[in-house]
């Protein structure tokens, strides 16, 4: 891959810089990462920055997601009803909810938690309700043999089975969220890793730093979904 | 008899609640009375119906077989009397009591085991055992999973989960929670249907063991399409038709005395009878000159 760098390199005549050069400017933006001034701030504050909205903004819609996707799975009427709903604003584009976010909200930082908010939404909510809707007949006769109340049927059957499911919901929500929020930071401005693509590295004419952010999001949207994986193997059971 | 009298003498009748807690179970010493029973369901084809028409008793403490070709409307039938079916038309009394729904008087064995595979077979037993049994203290419920669990002697194995395990010891967790509610009447659903014949045999053997060390008090009925199983386990061997709209083709008694040994019953004239009529009943090919 390096080799196949090179060449790029050599023929946009260094437009796009050497791995060499770049690894250079990586060591340099990776010093004093964690420096919190006001003038200065390093990758490290900026890259938790990005982390922390992308956090509240999951975390948020994956807490309205997940319940609303249970009653939706749970029930025909209901899923008739929140589906068409859920078809049509699924493919909207994240960035356009942007604007929204910001006439709503007249805050930046709060405009793209709304959009991290949108946009973690679906995934998660279709792959619940996928997963509540889909319960073996087999554990719904144990309830029903059994006497199950309404509470045990939640925590003992749909919940357990659900799980992975909604793990698998989880990891699509998490990567879209961390793709939208390097998006979304770009159009607002402030802190985060997205502002320092563009702002140091475009406007800043520093091509090898955009090549250095973008390996950073790469290498933190690998760890995230590593960690929804391990997350989602633990709680597979086989039968 | 004298107590009863006495009771009833110096009880005042003052509400029809005195007049309830006085009436007799109309004990017919019947356990099951299923009464012109229709099953149907209503299809995007129109209506199916599984059973027609059905009516059987059986005794307390009686084993009865249901046996036919798949699709003849046997499992519904039984899941007429454990209440996880409703039927159409008729009736279906268990103890004197009608059957709406499923309830800690019957206990039910699944074909596919139904074990929850997230829970342990020890959790697998006790929440059954915790939503069936009502008036039991928890100290109470946890010695009824461990008296059963250590019958079907998978005491040790108490915390592993059902993927842990082979088809026959599932099974013997799920007959375990079946008699953990200690139900009246067992209902089996071809219980042993996914087992090798080694383990289905040995099973027979400890079903009927469980039984026994019940004094021969539970009621069983067993769905199945092995001859051979029938005759061996059952009282009484019921054949049905063919579905759809199936009915009871005939009944045949199996009057071999217990303890029935898996060797010896194959010498047995009765047996021979038996198994030669069910053949004759089910089966309309015998060898390859039979199909033309």
């Amino acid at each position: 891959m390096g080799g196949i760098w090179e060449l790029i390199s050599g023929l946009t005549k260094n437009e796009i810089p050497s791995p060499r050069d770049t690894w250079l400017v990586f060591k340099e933006v990776m010093q004093n990462p964690m420096q919190d001034d006001p003038d200065y701030k390093g990758i490290g504050i900026k890259l938790l920055s990005s982390l922390k909205r992308v956090g509240i903004g999951f975390g948020l819609g994956s807490l309205i997601a997940i319940p609303v996707g249970m009653l939706m799975g749970s029930s025909k009427i209901l899923m008739n009803i929140i589906n068409p709903m859920v078809q049509i604003l699924r493919p909207v584009s994240p960035l356009a909810w942007f604007p929204l976010g910001l006439a709503i909200f007249q805050d930046s930082p709060q405009a793209s938690i709304f959009m991290i908010f949108i946009c973690s939404l679906w995934p998660t909510l279709i792959n619940t309700a996928f997963g509540v809707a889909h319960i073996p007949q087999d554990h719904k006769n144990v309830s029903k043999a059994f006497g199950f109340s309404i509470w045990k049927n939640i925590t003992k059957i749909v919940l357990p089975y659900t799980l992975p499911h909604i793990l698998t919901g989880l990891r699509l929500s998490i990567g879209v969220a961390w793709m939208v929020i390097v998006a979304g930071e770009m159009l607002s401005g402030g802190m985060g890793l997205g502002y320092f693509v563009w702002e140091e590295g475009f406007n800043g004419g520093s091509v090898a730093k955009i090549i250095v952010a973008i390996i950073i999001i790469g290498i933190v949207g690998l760890i995230l979904d590593k960690i929804f994986m391990a997350l989602q193997k633990k709680f597979s059971y086989a039968i | 008899m004298s107590i009863l009298t006495t009771e009833l003498e110096t009880t005042e009748i003052k509400s029809t609640s005195d007049i309830a807690r006085l009436r007799p179970v109309f004990n017919t010493g019947k356990s099951i009375e299923i009464n012109n029973v229709t099953v149907s369901f209503n299809t995007s084809k129109g209506t199916y119906t599984a059973v027609q028409d059905i009516s059987l008793s059986v005794k307390k403490g009686e084993i009865i077989s249901l046996i036919g070709h798949s699709g003849c409307g046997k499992s519904t039938l039984m899941g007429t009397i454990s209440g996880m079916v409703k039927q159409t038309s008729g009736a279906v009394m268990v103890n004197g009591n009608l059957v709406t729904k499923p309830g800690p008087d019957r206990g039910i064995v699944f074909q596919n085991y139904s074990l929850l595979p997230w829970l342990s077979v020890y959790q697998n037993i006790y929440q059954a055992v915790d939503s069936a049994i009502k008036y039991k203290t928890t100290a109470e419920k946890k010695k009824l999973v461990e008296n059963n669990l250590k019958m079907v002697k998978l005491w040790e194995h108490k915390d592993k989960l059902p993927g842990q395990l082979s088809g026959g010891m599932k099974q013997r967790v799920a007959i375990a929670r079946a008699f953990a509610i200690n139900p009246s009447v067992l209902l089996l659903d071809e219980p042993f249907g996914a087992l090798d014949a080694l383990t289905k045999s040995s099973m027979h053997i400890e079903l009927l063991k469980l039984w026994n060390l019940d004094n021969r008090e539970k009621t069983i009925v067993m769905v199945t399409h092995d001859i051979e199983e029938a005759i061996f386990l059952s009282d009484r061997v019921v054949v049905m038709n063919n579905g759809p709209a199936a009915t009871i083709k005939e009944i045949v008694d199996v009057p071999i005395p217990r303890p029935r040994n898996k060797k010896d019953i194959v010498h047995n004239e009765a047996y021979m009878t038996i198994h030669d009529k069910l053949l004759n009943l089910l089966i309309d090919k015998f060898s390859i000159e039979d199909i033309d």
